[in-house]
């Protein structure tokens, strides 16, 4: 499931380039480069740490944390195209530390009621469902099907092979059509 | 074909990874194998559950929070983008 295309699109190829020139002017002590970088991947780290976490004051905080680390290890950065997987392997880390924490703690998760009532209660029966799933199928989940990064990168992140990725995504979405059983039915 | 390569089928067939002849094979099949079918059917309903009822995005107010913890922690950070409206202005506020 690899949706990598063979000829990157501009708006990709600008994000890059863009990238590349953040991860040079932070490494010089840029004081914009933080911000620059947070334009980039702010709204993408917090939808992984919002899916994985299930609430957004965590979110918010691991996406906090994830940017100071950055900045913390940029001595380190180096702008050869590895900066997406390492970030994400951060908040990664931070998410795994917070699950922790909120299973000695047994923190509520957000529940939003909107919308007509059939619609909010599958999307509330969904992200039971899918915060309930092992953290080994719901990463694939979150990774290649809500934020449709390939299946390269995936792996890249979770420091799996692409073959180990794709198993565990397939066995996901059966573990998650499970939990979700008759709701699916009802889906007009 | 076993039930196995079935399923391994369906996984690719609902990524559309499988060749158009495999995939009108595995469509023909599906015709005369209610198990098939419900398999292909269901796994595809949940693809569209899972991506139509997220609601992850990153909010104005949420990111103002981040780029405040960022701030408090001493990093510096500008905002390349301009606040929105509500943000730029403070109304007075009298009792």
């Amino acid at each position: 499931m690899d949706r990598t295309p063979s000829l990157m699109s501009s708006s990709s190829q600008d994000e890059s380039l863009a990238e590349k020139r953040w991860l040079n002017a932070l490494a010089k002590g840029d004081p914009n480069a933080l911000g620059g970088l947070y334009e980039i991947y702010g709204d993408k780290i917090f939808r992984y740490t919002y899916r994985m976490l299930g609430n957004r004051a965590d979110a918010e905080d691991a996406t906090a944390e994830t940017f100071l680390r950055v900045l913390r290890r940029s001595s380190d950065l180096r702008a050869d195209g590895a900066f997406k997987t390492w970030i994400f392997r951060i908040a990664r880390n931070l998410c795994i530390d917070k699950m922790r924490q909120h299973k000695l703690l047994e923190l509520p998760q957000d529940t939003h009621y909107s919308g007509v009532e059939e619609r909010a209660a599958l999307k509330i029966t969904v992200q039971q469902a899918l915060s309930d799933l092992q953290i080994e199928y719901r990463e694939p989940l979150i990774l290649c099907d809500l934020e449709n990064i390939s299946a390269k990168e995936a792996a890249e992140m979770l420091a799996i092979s692409v073959p180990a990725l794709k198993s565990r995504l397939y066995r996901g979405r059966r573990a998650l059509r499970d939990k979700l059983g008759g709701s699916l039915e009802k889906m007009t | 074909m076993n039930e196995e390569i079935y399923s391994k089928l369906v996984d690719l067939y609902v990524d559309e990874e499988l060749t158009e002849e495999l995939g009108q094979m595995l469509e023909a099949r599906a015709m005369n194998d209610p198990a098939l079918s419900h398999d292909m059917y269901t796994l595809r309903k949940t693809l569209e559950a899972l991506r139509s009822t997220d609601d992850a995005r990153l909010t104005e107010e949420s990111s103002q929070r981040i780029l405040m913890k960022l701030r408090t922690s001493g990093a510096q950070v500008e905002q390349n983008s301009p606040d929105p409206a509500h943000l730029q202005y403070q109304l007075p506020i009298r009792g």
